[in-house]
């Protein structure tokens, strides 16, 4: 089950907060080198604002196994902040209906091509429906770009923004890669592929999502 | 929408612009081949890494490397000798051949194998290994005469690798399945066909079924149409294949 909080009822879930932070520390900071801000063993950024809105795919031991970070780019942008050398289709990386995708982690506790698959399909069918209620018209994202194949294979309305830059000082260092901005539109139909691609129900009502948002905490385990 | 001034993310962001408008498999081969000639990449070849119990050939998705060197490649048993192969359990990331001769010290039947290219006019080549999550792998290969494979040449390659990849993999997968919905014969057009497969002519069916020659050729024309047949013979093997006529 997917939950959605936002950024500014942080302080009513600061469990899950924790879980998190602590999460993306050991996958980014640990794992793949990155130079990032970080306190005591926890990695949060100036992106970890009151507007930010969070998915967390939990197990049934309420365990984060999957994430992600959605921004609106008006106000925080890592893109136009940090990568806008990325973009060279000549569009804005600030825009109104565009939220930004960031610190996306899917480690389901059974590993399986399957379960991978479908982990990933949880993750972003919530973020996918949640935009469609939510008037957010696109996605985009900073990715390294070894793994565009997978998001084309997922969506094949995904656009590159510009050609792949190296970070970091390059493939050949630890915590460094090619990477590359990217961006899709929300609709229906992109809903369907990502059901589709998860073996989830692509027909599945919008009004029965799947997700509960962190209002509703009482419906959370299902 | 204003493009930047790098001529090679234009063009780059322009070419998936276009794929994504097509389907047919064939406009879809005709695009990649365009657009790699600007690079000087006059051949390419598209294929997943075959496991062992695959056949290498069910895999390519496109080669326009010459067939005679393809069948050599295969019946040398190159696929595991090939430096520029075996590198791909080296790395996930794009490389040329000519990073292969100056990083690795081969021995000279291994340069050998890279060296035959020039059979066919090319000296260096590119390769884009292409990880799905499905768990395939397969590579993006094309080459030429020394090719442009300036840096900003490589990045656009791998863009327009994975793209090229994933639309001949999707109307791959779409030309499958118009096979498999077809519109079921007639009663009629099975009973003609039947007797065509039992060697009968025009004239023959017409007197058996008491209709006209005409008729009978209508029949089997819209038989071929509908199980995707240029030929009475073809029109026939499908016909039995999808169990619409038995012999």
């Amino acid at each position: 089950m997917v939950m959605i909080i936002r950024g500014k009822d942080r302080k009513e879930h600061q469990e899950y907060f924790d879980q998190l932070f602590k999460l993306r520390y050991k996958i980014f900071i640990e794992g793949r080198g990155w130079s990032l801000p970080t306190k005591q063993g926890l990695e949060i950024d100036q992106y970890d604002d009151e507007e930010a809105i969070y998915f967390l795919d939990l197990n049934e031991e309420r365990k984060i196994e999957g994430t992600v970070r959605i921004t609106p780019t008006e106000k925080s942008s890592l893109t136009a902040d940090y990568f806008s050398h990325l973009i060279e289709n000549g569009q804005s990386a600030r825009a109104h209906t565009v939220y930004e995708a960031t610190r996306y982690i899917v480690r389901p506790s059974k590993r399986s091509r399957e379960e991978n698959r479908a982990a990933k399909s949880r993750l972003l069918s919530a973020l996918t429906e949640w935009c469609l209620k939510n008037g957010v018209e696109s996605i985009q994202t900073v990715i390294d770009s070894n793994t565009l194949p997978t998001f084309i294979e997922l969506n094949p309305k995904v656009r590159p923004m510009g050609l792949s830059y190296p970070y970091g000082g390059g493939r050949q260092n630890h915590g460094g890669g090619d990477c590359m901005a990217i961006r899709w539109p929300i609709s229906q139909e992109i809903l369907e592929c990502v059901r589709i691609y998860g073996g989830l129900d692509p027909t599945k009502d919008l009004n029965n999502p799947d997700f509960v948002t962190s209002n509703n905490p009482s419906e959370m385990i299902q | 929408m204003q493009y930047t001034e790098n001529n090679y993310a234009r063009r780059t962001l322009g070419f998936v612009e276009r794929m994504n408008q097509l389907n047919d498999y064939d406009l879809i081969c005709r695009e990649i081949e365009n657009e790699l000639c600007w690079y000087g990449l006059t051949s390419n070849t598209i294929m997943k890494i075959p496991g062992p119990m695959d056949n290498l050939a069910d895999g390519i998705f496109l080669n326009t490397r010459p067939t005679e060197y393809l069948d050599h490649y295969v019946d040398q048993n190159y696929l595991v000798k090939d430096p520029i192969i075996t590198e791909l359990s080296h790395t996930v990331k794009p490389y040329s051949w000519n990073d292969i001769r100056q990083k690795r010290r081969l021995p000279k039947k291994q340069k050998f194998i890279i060296d035959e290219g020039r059979e066919f006019g090319a000296t260096d080549g590119f390769v884009v290994p292409i990880h799905t999550m499905s768990g395939e792998l397969s590579i993006f290969s094309p080459c030429g005469e020394n090719p442009d494979l300036s840096s900003q040449a490589r990045s656009s390659l791998e863009i327009i690798g994975m793209y090229s990849y994933e639309m001949l993999k999707r109307s791959l997968i779409q030309k499958q399945k118009d096979k498999i919905t077809y519109k079921p014969l007639t009663l009629r057009e099975r009973e003609v066909l039947s007797w065509v497969a039992a060697g009968k002519t025009d004239d023959e069916i017409s007197t058996i079924l008491s209709i006209s020659m005409t008729t009978v050729a209508c029949h089997v024309d819209n038989a071929k149409h509908k199980l995707g047949a240029y030929k009475r013979t073809y029109a026939i093997v499908q016909a039995i294949k999808l169990r619409e006529i038995s012999l």
